[in-house]
Parts: structure tokens; sequence; C-alpha cells
């Protein structure tokens, strides 16, 4: 008894579908435009956190140390500072590598040039570069510097001079996020709006019938399935045309990303790809769930026969 | 058959459609319920099929008091009796055989049985040619016919027509009505809710009259008084 009803279900869901085409296809197309517009704001929240990422990661604090500081004093340092749990990286450049790095930035500069050459030792000493694993790591990261052992091995650091750039990536970076969520939030619970009244709508063409199907001897549930599966069959279709849509767009985007993202990898058609299932599930919950979910409550409205 | 114990029906906020009805309907009868617009003949009928409940008195069904029925059995009660309505009430996106076969399978019977049974109703009621269409393809005549033969379609006892000829034209009205006699003449109790004068004269049968939601009168061979 079951799978006949079943299955009786699954006929009559059918044969609504195909016999209300035009109403199906303006149902789903009402579905793709809102679940297109959630994939758009998701991709864009993707690409700004990346962005952000990318800003993040050109950050990073330099810490000159004396010409006259040994080796195992500048190791002692780098072992400590690599030891904290919110340092991602520390990059040690040698007196040596530091020199040939500031000669080659000022090849064109006749001066510094000339003036290096009358110097027969390196003016400059070893530096360390930290790479914090968040931008509001830095100053907690330098505080360990203040430990006043250290105080006659550092002759300059850049982090005060780069203090407020960073705060105010931080702060960006931050609204930016913020931002972001909001924004989704306000995308989704708009998506929600659309995707009940859709449904909604469409029950409501469909009022009388559910009248007459009861004044029969449906049951309830009789009336209310075929409906509901009805509904998920806009709400599967609604997610697959939704899928085809966004993935060529997703690659036509993709190398423009790339290029604005230079010396920062960021691949979105990889990123994508990586997370299709993630996606294709979540619109799935989004529209399969919201669309039976909304009929089974319009249904249910008129079943009072 | 059906029995109506002191029944009354107030709609809100002071509407009276029943007051105080009481009758009863005997198995293998052929009863007309008449009375003018508004006298609640509907209202009456729809108390037999459970749309209504009763503010006041009982209403039985066979051995079934359906004065406080469940909702779950309401599907159950409308299994057992065969309704016609003046507006069809067909549904509008199955062919006229799949809106008689509804019937069937919402009792959930068999693929076999739906398949054996449709097509003799239907050549009972002259749609047998035309089963395939979809009744925005038929004539309102037909349409009608198509509803009978969904009423029937699971042998009720009780055949419930509510103004059936209301949307017809003379002929088809006519044609209605003997069709309901034939059915009658098989031992189906039927139930007609009219307000044909012509109709209720032609048959000599048992007529009830409501006014004003009262019975005024109950004859066995009757006329329309009103």
């Amino acid at each position: 008894m079951f799978f006949l009803t079943f299955y009786r279900a699954l006929r009559f869901a059918f044969q609504g579908f195909w016999r209300n085409i035009w109403l199906s296809v303006v149902t789903i197309i009402i579905l793709v435009l809102t679940l297109f517009s959630v994939s758009v704001v998701a991709g864009i929240n993707v690409v700004g956190r990346e962005m952000v990422k990318s800003i993040e990661n050109k950050v990073d604090v330099s810490v000159y140390f004396f010409p006259t500081v040994s080796d195992s004093d500048v190791e002692s340092v780098q072992y400590r500072l690599e030891s904290l749990g919110s340092v991602a990286s520390v990059t040690r450049v040698s007196k040596e590598e530091a020199l040939a790095q500031f000669k080659e930035r000022h090849k064109n500069d006749p001066t510094i040039t000339e003036s290096l050459n009358e110097l027969t030792d390196n003016p400059l000493g070893t530096t360390l570069i930290i790479k914090a694993k968040k931008i509001e790591d830095y100053p907690l990261i330098l505080q360990v510097l203040d430990d006043p052992d250290y105080q006659k091995l550092v002759q300059n650091r850049n982090f005060e001079d780069n203090q407020k750039i960073v705060a105010r990536l931080s702060d960006i970076s931050g609204r930016i996020q913020r931002g972001a969520i909001a924004l989704s939030a306000m995308f989704i619970i708009i998506s929600i709006l659309i995707i009940f009244n859709t449904i909604r709508i469409t029950i409501y063409t469909h009022r009388e019938e559910i009248g007459i199907m009861k004044l029969v001897g449906a049951s309830n549930w009789f009336v209310r399935f075929p409906f509901i599966i009805e509904s998920l069959l806009y709400g599967l279709i609604a997610v697959a045309i939704t899928l085809i849509l966004v993935f060529p767009l997703v690659q036509l985007v993709s190398p423009q990303l790339q290029s604005f993202f230079q010396g920062y990898s960021f691949d979105l058609a990889a990123y994508f790809t990586g997370h299709f299932l993630m996606f294709a599930l979540m619109q799935v919950a989004l529209a399969t769930f919201l669309s039976m979910a909304s009929s089974a409550v319009a249904v249910g409205k008129y079943l009072r026969v | 058959m059906i029995r109506f114990r002191g029944v009354s029906k107030l709609y809100p906020p002071d509407v009276t459609a029943l007051k105080d009805v009481t009758l009863s309907i005997m198995p293998g009868e052929f009863v007309s319920i008449v009375g003018q617009s508004g006298t609640g003949k509907t209202t009456l009928a729809k108390l037999i099929i459970a749309e209504q409940r009763p503010s006041k008195g009982r209403v039985i069904i066979g051995d079934w008091d359906i004065t406080d029925i469940r909702s779950h059995e309401i599907p159950i009660l409308r299994r057992q009796i065969g309704v016609v309505f003046q507006d069809f009430k067909l549904l509008p996106r199955k062919t006229l055989f799949e809106n008689v076969a509804f019937a069937l399978e919402v009792a959930g019977a068999s693929r076999k049985k739906i398949s054996s049974v449709i097509p003799q109703v239907l050549k009972i009621v002259g749609l047998e040619n035309k089963m395939d269409r979809f009744p925005r393809e038929v004539s309102g005549g037909e349409q009608q016919r198509a509803v009978i033969a969904r009423a029937l379609v699971h042998r009720p006892k009780i055949l419930l027509a509510d103004e059936p000829t209301g949307n017809l034209d003379a002929i088809n009205a006519h044609d209605i009505i003997e069709l309901l006699r034939k059915i009658n003449e098989f031992g189906t109790t039927v139930v007609l809710v009219t307000h044909n004068r012509e109709i209720v004269n032609m048959l000599h049968k048992r007529v009830i009259t409501l006014d004003q939601g009262m019975v005024i009168s109950d004859q066995k061979s009757g006329r329309y008084i009103l």
C-alpha cells in the first residue's frame, strides 16, 4: 500500500510538472535567479576573503640587528620567535645577502655605490623577516623584542613605521569580512523569502484542485505528497541549471582574478572545483528543503475542506 | 441510511443556515431536497459529506455518527458517498479517465482493478470514446457525466448530487436526471439537491422542502411547492 501510494505520488508529481510546464518553467527560472544571486554573493565573499588574505600576506616585519651581533645571538632570537604560536615564518637574511640586496636596489644611484665601495667592512647587520599568522598578532610578537636583553642587539625594526598601515589593514579586513557576512545573510534571507513565496504562489494556483481531491476522499498526505515531490523537482532542476550557469562564469572570471592577485596564488576555478560538492549540497539544501517545506505549508492551508 | 436529528447550523456572526432539522432517508430512496437559494440545501449536503459540522444536533450516515468525525476519518466517509457538484469539480490537469481513476486511487485500488473498472463506468455514462480528453476539451454535460462516473466508481451506497443540472441546458439536464434515476434503480440512495421545479415535478419521487433553514414539507411523491 505504501509503495503504491508512493508510486502514485511520484506519477502525479511528474504529470503535474509536465502538464503545467509553463508554471513549472517560471517557478524554476525564479529559483535559478535566486540561487544564482546567492552564488555570486558567495563568490564575491570568497574573492574578498582571499583579497584580504593576499594583502595580509604581503605584510611582514623586518628586525635589523647591529652589524656586530653574532650569528648565534641572531639564531637564538630567531629560535625564540619561531617558537611563538602566532608566528607563521621567520626568514633570516645574512649580512652578505642584505648587502647584495642593498647594492642591487641602489645600483642606479652612483653616490651610494661609490660610498659603499669606500667602506672596507659590511655596514649592514643580519635581518629577520617575520610573518605572523594573523595580521593582529604583530604587536604581540614584537613585544617579545622589547625584552631588555634584545635592546643591545636590535638596531631597528620597521614595525612602528608599518603599524598604522597594519592597523588600518586589519580594520579594513575586519570590516570587509563583517560586511560580506551581513551581505550573504541578507541575500540568504531574501532567497528564502523568494523561494517560499514562489512555491506558495504555485500552490495557490492549485488550491481548487486540492479542495477537489479532498472532496473525492483523498487523505491529506495523498494530496500533499505529489506537490512536495513536484516542488523537490523544481528545486533540483533549479540547482542543476544554476551550477551549469555558474561553472563557465567561474572559468571566465578566474584568469582575470589570477592576474589581479599578482604574487599570490589564488585560482577561483580550482577553488570552485575543490568546493563543488559543498557548494552543490548547500544549494540543494537551500532550494529543495525550502521548496518542499514551503509547499507542505502552502498545501496545508487548502487542505481544510 | 441518512439521519438528521435536530440539526442546526449557524455561520458567524448571525446566519442560521439550518434550524432544528430532523429527517431520515431510507436505503434505496430517491429524495429531492428543494428550496429557494439560501434556504440551507447546500449546507445540508455539506453536512452529509462532513465538509461542515453541525452547530447542534446529530448527523448519522448508516450506523456512523459523523457529528464529531475526526479529520483523518473524513476521507473514509467520502469514499463511501458519491458526490456530484454543480460546478463539476473535475481536476483540470487530469484526463476524464484519470479523474475517475483518482477516486479509486485515493482508496488504494490496484492498477488492474482501475484499468478494468473505469472503462465500464465511463461506458455507463456514455463517455467511453472521450476518456483521454481533458475536462476543458468536453462539453458541460460530458463533464457532469464524468463527475457521475467518478461518484459511482467505488459503488457508493449514497449518491449526493448538489444542483447537478445548474450549469447545463435542458437536454443535458434531462439526460443527467435520467442517469441518476437509473443509478437509483440499481439500489443506490440518491439525494438530489435542486431548485429546478420541472425536474422535481417530473421525477414523482420524495420531496423535502426547506425554507429559511427549516423543513416545511416532506412528501412521498411530491412536487415543487414553493
